[in-house]
């Protein structure tokens, strides 16, 4: 039996929430293009890289002071939302779901390809005005970027909710998304509400990128941070922004706790597998995540 | 316009239910495998056949996915873990029991089904992209087990050297003695779907993933055929690992990660899910694009620019090129490439006629 | 119709291009190929995109000289992308094309063609990567790791660690921060045995991949084990995560050794700066730095020809052991070429070649290291350089450490 340490623990559980809410930031994406537009995005992980690139491109190239490389990144990433519903999604509207996974990997293949070539191979750095000495509370470090990116996750949950639920245009698009023929029916001009729902998805993505490029610089690799979305946002429900939090907190912290307690007894490694064995069991008592909206099937 | 449908009677039932009714068809299908079984080995060179060879392993991987995604409609990405898990298997019976491969494939794909089944247990509450997620988690915990346990593993470096397998107390060496080899097994394999596809099971499979509510109540017990999909699609994932390592000479997780996963749902996706033909040209076409955009790329840069800029630009673009393409084909015919030979058959079958 | 008129168009733009790219097998006079394997596009491209233009500056270099005694050196890339099926099609066409030497790159690749090389007779080296065990050249005798391999590197960190510590490591405590991956668990063995010797405290954390975060693991470390050194075993994009999150931690890196792989300019660069990295050692198997002969020819040689010397070149490290790997090549061929009497060589005659080198330092750019038909390593030779004020500065010289231990270990496989 491990000897709990307490301040050790809690050291663990505070780095699992910040690392969860930098999830958050990534999986709120992905939750957002679901939401709206029932398409599965994979190439998530490439809209982080491929926003951190063009922010940190804009940095060296232009030697642009931070907020404008952030708004390079910001109208970029519209841009590529906009023309990615355009070019891709549009042809694959009504198609089987495994249909419109395939494109988004086809464009993440595209958009990592695209990167190298367009900016080179070499790892950059995306400055922060913030500083880089950690904050401490007691025992607990609390790493400035970390608190950018959990801060911004949060004030998008805020955004998104308000926006889901009281904006005109949040209850078009949820129209959108429970029923296409009805929301047309009612005036409602869904292609409009899909390119906007990918719009969004690349400025909460070009905010992700900035953060996360920020805290390990940004190069190919930072694409990979896309898988860990996954069960984030099966564990919270594909179509929650609140279920992104929550999953992305829990992941964070089962990460922490498993590379802390269970690795130096099996050898190392669990931190990778365990968020997904949680997940199974969670998913075995609530099939659509913890806060994801059931399907109903009809025959 | 090459042959005509109307004159065929049929006497029996067998021969009506028979898989290619026409004579034509039969008669392609014999001049096909002649080609394949008796010209190909004898004339390619040892390139062209290595190549032949990697998509041969690739069609029989691509057959076990489509069964599961294509005709049960159970997406998973666990596939090449699966494959791992037969590349394993055999390995140490062949390196600890000296197993002829007769024994050990078939223990290589038995040890995967069921593991398979195992990681499919989810699949009775979980669906679509859920399931999906879930069978990724199996992969990495599948992953992990390997590399951690050196009793499967074979130690640190987790790879296990496996002597070519033996026919007839001849090894096999050369590219054309695997090819033969090879093209056995990835017969077997498509005669195989091809009739599970007609049987019931192949009715239960589609039906599950149709409608499995009406299926249910119609008394399939889509559990049941759920964890047979999963089973039959992991047995093809192990003999296609096992088939690797005997090609390669060499058993490694490393080999079998989450890109191979990926890389089969390509095929599948791109080449035509619930159909055989779809599963051969997806593997040809994923197999041999990479290559094939590389030679054009290297014939057409070649002429511009310096093979240094070359050597970085290429790779670049080749993932450009992929990406596109897949994009493209999609947007095109999302049913896949076989759906577009479909058409072309289809066309080309009233010819000069309109219909 | 229009469809199928499209189609065929776009059939008949690819065969044409298909024409262009018919491969010319080296039967022409005097030219010999070798091939080299690289990863642009995958989880090691950070370390191919400028190994690789190393390699192919530096047979230029020699070509621009009039080749290997006479002959022209052709050399093949293909990137593989970090993956199996690829790198097997690669050589595959390398051996089409008549290839004595093979440059291989990535571990999982070297594994999957150790077979093929054997049975075809083609030499293929693994500078840095691959099996530690492959240096047993009577077992393998067709793959050369050529440079200290993972258990060589695991040694010489200890004796690092020893020397800086007082020459004493009784009652200390390491910490062995590594990739979770076949890699990463080689040097736990030889670390293993010299803890049992020198009696220090060894406790591993593991990072498993893509490696991008372990702040969980740099805690544990920092907060709890406090260990008096760091070894730090990571590859691709994880060395840079780990040179940050250490210091974020706190904890001073001139307490942190790195083995080969997490040991470039292009990590302190991705970790934010030298000034972050400072005091940072690492284990090299090649010379850093630019003050080498081989680098001032091929500056020169790019002059010559009107040209900017490429960027590659200024990260000194991965562009240096492209150097290594391709000098060593050409050694090898050179020996071969000679003992054939000026014949053109194949295969078998270049692993002889190989098994022949010694002496050759390149101005310091490559350890005294000696090759024979039961070795292929070398004898592991590294040198320590350390992050300061900017840029690496030497050290320790080329030393090798432990080689009893090693030497068990290699009777053990």
């Amino acid at each position: 039996m491990p000897e709990l340490d307490w301040q050790f623990t809690l050291v663990l559980i505070a780095n699992g929430v910040m690392i969860g809410l930098m999830y958050t930031l990534i999986a709120l994406g992905f939750v957002l293009v679901y939401k709206a537009t029932d398409a599965i995005n994979f190439a998530q992980g490439e809209f982080v890289m491929f926003a951190a690139f063009i922010a940190a491109a804009a940095a060296y190239f232009g030697d642009l002071p931070f907020w404008i490389c952030g708004l390079f990144a910001l109208a970029g990433m519209t841009a590529l939302g906009f023309g990615l519903e355009r070019v891709v999604l549009r042809p694959l509207i009504g198609r089987p779901v495994v249909a419109v996974i395939m494109a988004t990997i086809g464009v993440a293949v595209l958009l990592r390809g695209f990167a190298t070539l367009a900016f080179g191979a070499g790892t950059r750095a995306i400055v922060m005005p913030i500083g880089d000495e950690p904050l401490f509370l007691g025992p607990i470090m609390l790493q400035p970027v970390q608190l950018v990116g959990a801060g911004v996750s949060l004030v998008f949950l805020a955004i998104f909710t308000w926006f889901f639920l009281c904006s005109r245009v949040g209850i078009a698009m949820r129209a959108v998304a429970d029923s296409q023929q009805v929301a047309m029916a009612m005036g409602i001009d869904v292609r409009r509400y899909f390119a906007l729902a990918w719009a969004m998805a690349g400025i909460v993505s070009a905010l992700a990128g900035i953060v996360w490029g920020a805290m390990l610089g940004v190069d190919n690799q930072l694409a990979l941070v896309g898988l860990k979305v996954f069960p984030v946002v099966i564990l919270g429900g594909l179509d929650s922004v609140i279920g992104a939090v929550v999953g992305g907190l829990i992941v964070g912290v089962v990460e922490s706790l498993a590379a802390g307690y269970l690795d130096p007894y099996v050898g190392g490694g669990t931190k990778d597998f365990a968020p997904y064995v949680l997940m199974i069991l969670v998913l075995m008592i609530r099939p659509y995540g913890i806060f994801g909206r059931a399907l109903i099937e009809r025959i | 316009m090459f042959h005509r449908e109307s004159g065929v009677f049929k006497t029996s039932y067998v021969a009506d239910m028979a898989v290619y009714p026409l004579p034509i068809a039969k008669w392609t299908v014999a001049a096909l495998a002649a080609l394949f079984a008796v010209i190909v080995p004898l004339a390619m060179n040892e390139y062209y056949l290595s190549l032949l060879n990697l998509i041969l392993i690739a069609v029989v991987g691509a057959l076990g996915l489509n069964i599961l995604v294509g005709y049960t409609g159970q997406i998973s990405i666990g596939h090449g873990a699966l494959m791992s898990v037969g590349a394993y298997t055999a390995a140490n019976l062949v390196t600890r029991l000296d197993a002829p491969f007769w024994l050990a494939l078939p223990a290589g794909g038995t040890m995967a089904a069921t593991i398979g089944a195992v990681i499919g247990i989810p699949s009775l509450r979980i669906k679509g992209l859920y399931l999906a997620i879930a069978t990724l988690a199996g992969q990495l915990i599948i992953e992990w087990t390997i590399n951690h346990v050196s009793w499967i593993s074979g130690g640190v470096q987790a790879s296990i050297e496996v002597p070519r397998p033996t026919l007839f107390g001849a090894q096999l060496r050369t590219q054309a003695q695997f090819y033969v080899f090879l093209l056995f097994f990835a017969a077997v394999a498509i005669v195989a779907t091809i009739n599970l596809a007609r049987s019931r099971i192949g009715r239960a499979f589609v039906a599950v993933r149709d409608q499995d509510i009406a299926a249910e109540i119609i008394g399939i017990d889509i559990f049941r055929y759920k964890l047979l999909a999963f089973a039959i699609s992991s047995f093809y994932a192990g003999v296609t690992g096992v088939l690797y390592t005997y090609y390669l000479g060499i058993a490694n997780y490393e080999q079998f990660q989450i890109n191979v996963s990926i890389d089969y749902l390509a095929m599948i996706i791109i080449g035509g899910l619930g159909s055989v033909l779809g599963s051969i040209f997806g593997a040809i076409f994923v197999t041999l694009l990479p290559i094939v955009t590389r030679w054009m790329l290297e014939g057409l840069g070649g002429l511009i620019l310096s093979p240094a800029d070359l050597a970085n630009i290429i790779p670049n673009l080749r993932l450009v090129i992929f990406g596109a393409l897949i994009i493209i084909f999609l947007a095109l015919e999302p049913e896949g490439l076989s759906r577009l030979w479909r058409n072309i058959v289809a066309y080309f079958r009233v010819w000069p006629f309109s219909y | 119709m229009k469809r199928i008129a499209r189609g065929t168009l776009a059939l008949a733009a690819a065969s044409a291009s298909l024409v262009c790219m018919i491969d010319r097998p080296a039967a022409q006079q005097k030219e010999l190929v070798i091939g080299e394997q690289c990863d642009r596009t995958g989880a090691t491209q950070l370390v191919g995109v400028i190994l690789c233009p190393g390699i192919m500056d530096y047979i230029d270099l020699i070509n621009s000289k009039g080749g290997v005694e006479g002959y022209r050196i052709r050399l093949d890339e293909i990137d593989h992308e970090y993956k199996v099926p690829p790198a097997i099609e690669a050589y595959e066409r390398y051996k089409a094309q008549g290839a004595v030497s093979i440059m291989l790159y990535g571990t999982p690749q070297t594994q999957a063609l150790t077979q093929k090389l054997n049975e075809d007779k083609i030499p293929g080296t693994s500078p840095g990567f691959g099996t530690s065990a492959a240096a047993n050249g009577t077992r393998y005798p067709y793959v050369f790791p050529i440079a200290a391999s993972y258990w060589s590197q695991g040694a010489a960190a200890i004796k690092f660690i020893k020397d800086k510590l007082g020459g004493n490591l009784e009652g200390k405590k390491i910490a062995y921060l590594y990739y979770d991956n076949p890699a990463g668990h080689e040097p736990m063995v030889i670390l293993e045995d010299l803890r049992k010797t020198e009696k220090f405290e060894l406790k591993n954390f593991a990072v498993p991949p893509p490696g991008v975060e372990m702040g969980a693991q740099v805690l544990d470390i920092t907060q709890r084990f406090r260990p008096d050194f760091v070894i730090s075993h990571l590859f691709g994009r994880s060395p840079s995560v780990a040179i940050k999150e250490l210091k974020r931690a706190g904890y001073p890196l001139s307490k942190v050794v790195g083995l080969v792989w997490a040991s470039a300019e292009a990590d302190v660069q991705a970790a934010g700066g030298w000034s972050v990295a400072e005091g940072y050692h690492t284990i090299q198997f090649a010379g850093v730095g630019d003050d080498y002969p081989a680098r001032h020819e091929i500056a020169a040689m790019y002059k010559a020809q009107g040209k900017e010397p490429p960027k590659e070149m200024q990260n000194t490290v991965y562009y240096n052991r492209g150097l290594l790997a391709a000098a060593l090549h050409v050694e090898a061929v050179r020996n071969a070429i000679k003992a054939r009497g000026g014949e053109k060589p194949s295969g078998e005659d270049v692993k002889k070649g190989f098994e022949a080198i010694h002496g050759l330092t390149l101005g310091g750019l490559v350890p005294p290291m000696e090759l024979s038909a039961s070795d292929h390593e070398g004898g592991g030779w590294v040198q320590i350089f350390q992050a300061k004020g900017g840029k690496f500065v030497k050290e320790t010289d080329w030393f090798r450490a432990y080689p009893e231990v090693l030497a068990k270990q290699l009777k053990a496989e």
